[in-house]
């Protein structure tokens, strides 16, 4: 055994043996999960068996209401007796407010009854927007096909209620099979007789065997439940074997040794993953019994999908993701200078490679693709179509390599944290600033920017689609921005030239900030289409918003400078002058970037926005703290906006780009941060002051 | 081989609000075996920065410094097997116990395999932590801990030991222990560095004394050379004589 294998055997075992000592390490990484998970699974099959007898045994109540509520009486009733031997009982409650019934939960479901002109009225009525055509739409549409004097049942339930919304379900499917009894018996009376029903037998075959559905579903989720389950098992020990030894003071010690930074992360990535493998695969090992026991079904067997031989294949493929991630986990131990600081930046980084991993669930994206390159995602993907029986040899060794590379490189990175003076040695804070305007307390500022959200909400609930989008934006950017953040400055004394960073900037900025931001908008377009497929924005709330940005009769060329220069000096002077340089005293640099990211997303007040708009958040706080001036920012700022509305002017979306574009959009954006990083100020070899000398 | 060599060392950083700052301006010093160098100066002299840039955590910005032949910006490894380095602000691991803590720092600097066991037993006798080796270090007091943490200094016998403010939070009692062992140390003809700002300290431990004032060495010498210097007897005197000289001189 070499010297350096001997002394890396000696700080895992080391490690390992201090780890094991540690109640609160071992409690929070291996005892909790592997309680917790077959506890909650447990809990959740019993909580919902219990739930769904209880639907089933009730009695439900439901109530006729409408004009042509006597004439439907008789069939209602009549609906709700069918199927009353096979599950739930139906009563009718006589009330004199069926609507008001309804909301006290007297009643679990109301049917109106009226005739049909009254329900496609009212449908125009929900659809009726500014300036749309008062037609039906969308899923609406049969409704303009019925006769207008039919008789039209509708079921009124409350979603927010389980016993309603059931009875709803219920009372539907039985009504619909009182209608086929009804239409049957009209054809019978009409002469006909079971050769109404024979018209057109309509079937179907699915071609994938069972084993291959529950591939499918697996493959889905696999990738994703690992990476929860190795974040969960691995980030205790990480947190603690880094971040920890610095709050300790051991690792001063560690560091005055023989051994090497490498050798030492290379026995701290060791105990992580090992930690994690563990975790991950005792989890496995758990919902195996799990599915064993048939507690959590599948379309087929869990053997008839994965085999042993598939099993071991699948754990070779996914262990570069494992060692990604126990990377990953040491470089944020690393980077941080605390516990508590290693938890903060530990949360967005679990969500980003979470995002990764949910790869597998987006359709029609083959491992043959760009997706190859990106790591994590290129193994979810890489996992799904193994499952499914879809394996791409070639392609798969391709992910194999990348994530491996990836982790490779991580460690490196880690292993870099351990040379990193500032974060190595404890420093007392009297002569290391972090830069920012003088300390004021953190709820302070958050209340104040609450209150300008609130000024906001209230403004944007109180002027309709009518309102000159001139006037809203004067209101918005110039009174709330501009003149809240101008008060703040006067009311806690803030030297406005420090907050706002107006310096200017070197001339390389400008070259990135021109590359940075169409590539930039690119990405954010990627991650709009991204956050659609968890949030699904309707088309008619896009359309809506783009009617509302460019309302008809007003110039687009006039209406530019609002919409572009506006937005990027008054939001800039808010969210990266003010917000972010109090933030910056109490917030490492990227805690502080997403909050003031996620800050800039909620002001936007709208959900569907939320995602896109704190990504640009993100990258305009990254900016001007690389640059150390909210010039860059504003000019990006008003480049994106800029370039948005041009796009959508003449019609070129960005939401059609090929993955490769992303992919080159991407490629520009981190070229762009590249040149900023290269240029930013303090790029200067530094260290901090040492703490005691 | 001159155990410790150091030309020029410096150690520049760039603060947010003081700009560049010079925590070690140029010093330059070399100590014998057998010796106690004293690294005398206040809080914020830049005693620990130079000690950290001689243990390898802190590279110099200019200059050199050699541990027993050993370049610390080339051969960094090399230097840390050649040294022990003691702070108030290097911890023991808590979870470990003595002799698990003296066997892992023995291994670790690669004291031979074959005779770490009798080492450590070695150990475990000269510093008197027989009764409590078996025990978990964050169970043991003060003093104990200040025994077993001088021990695995000194654990794979390197010939030059730091030791920066020793008795930095020790008692009374507890502080002329360690006066003491580093006595007894510097006679097994091992080369010691010892910072403090304690002049009764320096002036019965060390047999040379460098006064390290914002970052520059202002002088150096046995006690009976200082006191000749600027004809002043008590320790206390001296330093006071070239901290206020420094001050009469343009700051660096």
């Amino acid at each position: 055994m070499s010297p350096a294998t001997r002394r890396i055997a000696t700080l895992f075992t080391t490690e390992l043996r201090t780890m094991l000592r540690d109640r609160r390490t071992v409690i929070m990484s291996i005892v909790l999960p592997v309680v917790l998970m077959p506890v909650f699974l447990f809990a959740q099959q019993l909580m919902e068996e219990r739930r769904t007898r209880a639907l089933e045994a009730r009695a439900y109540t439901y109530a006729v209401d409408g004009v042509l509520a006597e004439e439907a009486r008789p069939l209602v009733a009549a609906a709700a007796v069918r199927g009353e031997a096979r599950s739930a009982r139906f009563r009718e409650a006589r009330v004199d407010d069926p609507g008001a019934a309804l909301e006290r939960g007297e009643v679990d479901v109301v049917v109106d009854a009226t005739e049909a002109r009254a329900v496609q009225e009212a449908a125009r009525h929900e659809r009726r927007g500014p300036g749309r055509p008062a037609a039906l739409v969308g899923a609406d549409e049969w409704l303009a096909t019925l006769p207008p004097d039919l008789p039209a049942l509708t079921v009124v339930y409350r979603g927010d209620r389980d016993a309603s919304e059931s009875a709803a379900a219920r009372l539907r499917e039985r009504l619909g099979e009182e209608q086929r009894a009804r239409r049957l018996a009209l054809a019978s009376d009409a002469g006909f007789g079971a050769e109404v029903e024979a018209v057109l037998a309509v079937r179907e075959e699915n071609l994938s065997g069972g084993d291959e559905v529950a591939g499918l579903a697996l493959g889905r989720v696999a990738t994703l439940l690992l990476l929860v389950f190795l974040f969960t098992g691995g980030a205790i020990v990480a947190q603690d074997t880094l971040a920890g030894e610095k709050e300790r003071g051991t690792l001063e010690t560690l560091l005055t040794t023989a051994a090497t930074r490498v050798e030492i992360v290379t026995a701290k990535f060791l105990l992580v993953l090992a930690v994690g493998v563990l975790i991950a695969g005792v989890q496995v090992a758990n919902l195996l019994v799990y599915v064993g026991f048939e507690l959590i079904p599948t379309s087929a067997p869990l053997a008839t999908v994965v085999t042993p031989a598939l099993a071991a294949g699948l754990f070779l493929f996914v262990l570069p993701l494992a060692a990604l991630i126990s990377a990953m986990l040491l470089l944020v131990s690393g980077y941080a200078r605390s516990y508590r600081e290693a938890q903060i930046n530990f949360m967005p980084m679990m969500l980003a490679c979470a995002g990764l991993a949910l790869a597998a669930m987006m359709p029609a994206v083959p491992l043959r693709s760009a997706i190859v390159l990106v790591p994590i995602a290129n193994i979810s993907v890489g996992v799904k179509e193994v499952l499914v029986g879809r394996a791409d040899w070639l392609f798969l060794a391709i992910a194999w390599a990348v994530t491996a590379g990836a982790a490779g490189w991580t460690m490196r990175l880690a292993a870099r944290t351990l040379s990193t003076e500032r974060l190595i040695v404890p420093s007392t804070g009297e002569t290391y600033e972090r830069p920012g305007v003088p300390a004021l307390r953190p709820e302070r500022i958050f209340t104040w920017f609450a209150v300008m959200w609130a000024v906001l909400l209230l403004v944007s609930l109180n002027t309709g689609p009518d309102f000159d989008i001139r006037l809203q934006l004067l209101i918005n950017l110039g009174g709330i921005f501009v003149g809240g953040s101008f008060l703040f400055m006067r009311r806690f004394r803030l030297d406005w030239r420090e907050t706002l960073l107006l310096r200017v900037p070197r001339w390389e900025v400008w070259v990135a900030v021109l590359v940075g931001a169409p590539s930039g908008i690119a990405v954010g377009t990627g991650v709009f289409q991204l956050a659609n497929r968890i949030v699904p924005v309707p088309v008619e709330v896009l359309e809506s918003f783009g009617q509302y940005l460019v309302p008809e009769g007003m110039s687009f060329w006039m209406l530019l400078p609002f919409l572009t220069l506006m937005p990027g000096v008054c939001e800039e002077i808010a969210f990266r002058g003010v917000l972010q340089q109090s933030l910056r005293r109490f917030f490492r640099p990227v805690p502080a970037a997403l909050l003031v990211g996620i800050i800039f997303g909620l002001f936007h007040v709208s959900l569907f926005r939320l995602f896109p708009t704190a990504f640009l958040g993100v990258l305009f706080a990254a900016v001007t703290m690389l640059t150390g001036s909210i010039y860059p920012a504003m000019v990006w700022h008003a480049l994106n906006n800029g370039i948005a509305l041009v796009t959508g002017y003449y019609g070129w979306s960005l939401a059609a780009l090929e993955p490769a574009g992303y992919a080159a959009a991407t490629a520009l954006l981190a070229l762009s941060f590249w040149i900023l990083w290269r240029t930013r100020p303090d790029a200067d070899p530094r260290s901090p002051a040492p703490g005691r000398t | 081989m001159i155990p410790v060599d150091v030309a020029g060392l410096t150690k520049i950083y760039v603060d947010q609000s003081r700009g560049e700052v010079r925590a070690v301006d140029d010093i330059s010093f070399a100590c014998q075996p057998g010796e106690i160098f004293g690294l005398l100066g206040a809080n914020g002299a830049g005693k620990t920065t130079t000690l950290r840039m001689l243990s390898t955590i802190l590279a110099p910005s200019a200059g050199r410094a050699a541990v027993m032949g050993h370049d610390v910006a080339t051969a960094p490894e090399h230097v840390r097997r050649s040294l022990g380095f003691y702070s108030a602000s290097t911890a023991l691991y808590p979870r470990l116990t003595g002799r698990e803590t003296l066997e892992f720092f023995a291994r670790i600097n690669g004291f031979p395999e074959a005779a770490v066991a009798a080492r450590v037993e070695a150990l475990i006798t000269r510093f008197g932590i027989g009764e409590y080796a078996g025990a978990r270090v964050d169970t043991l007091s003060q003093g104990m801990k200040q025994k077993v943490s001088i021990a695995r200094t000194v654990a794979h016998d390197p010939p030059v030991l730091i030791f920066d403010e020793p008795s930095v939070g020790l008692d009374v009692l507890n502080a002329l222990e360690m006066q003491k062992v580093i006595g007894e140390l510097r006679d097994d003809g091992k080369t010691i560095i010892f910072s403090t700002h304690i002049m009764s300290e320096a002036e019965r431990l060390c047999d040379r004394i460098a006064i390290i004032h914002r970052g520059r060495i202002h002088a150096c010498g046995t006690l009976a050379e200082l006191r000749a210097a600027t004809g002043r007897h008590y320790l206390e005197d001296i330093f006071v004589h070239y901290v206020e000289q420094a001050g009469a001189a343009p700051t660096p």
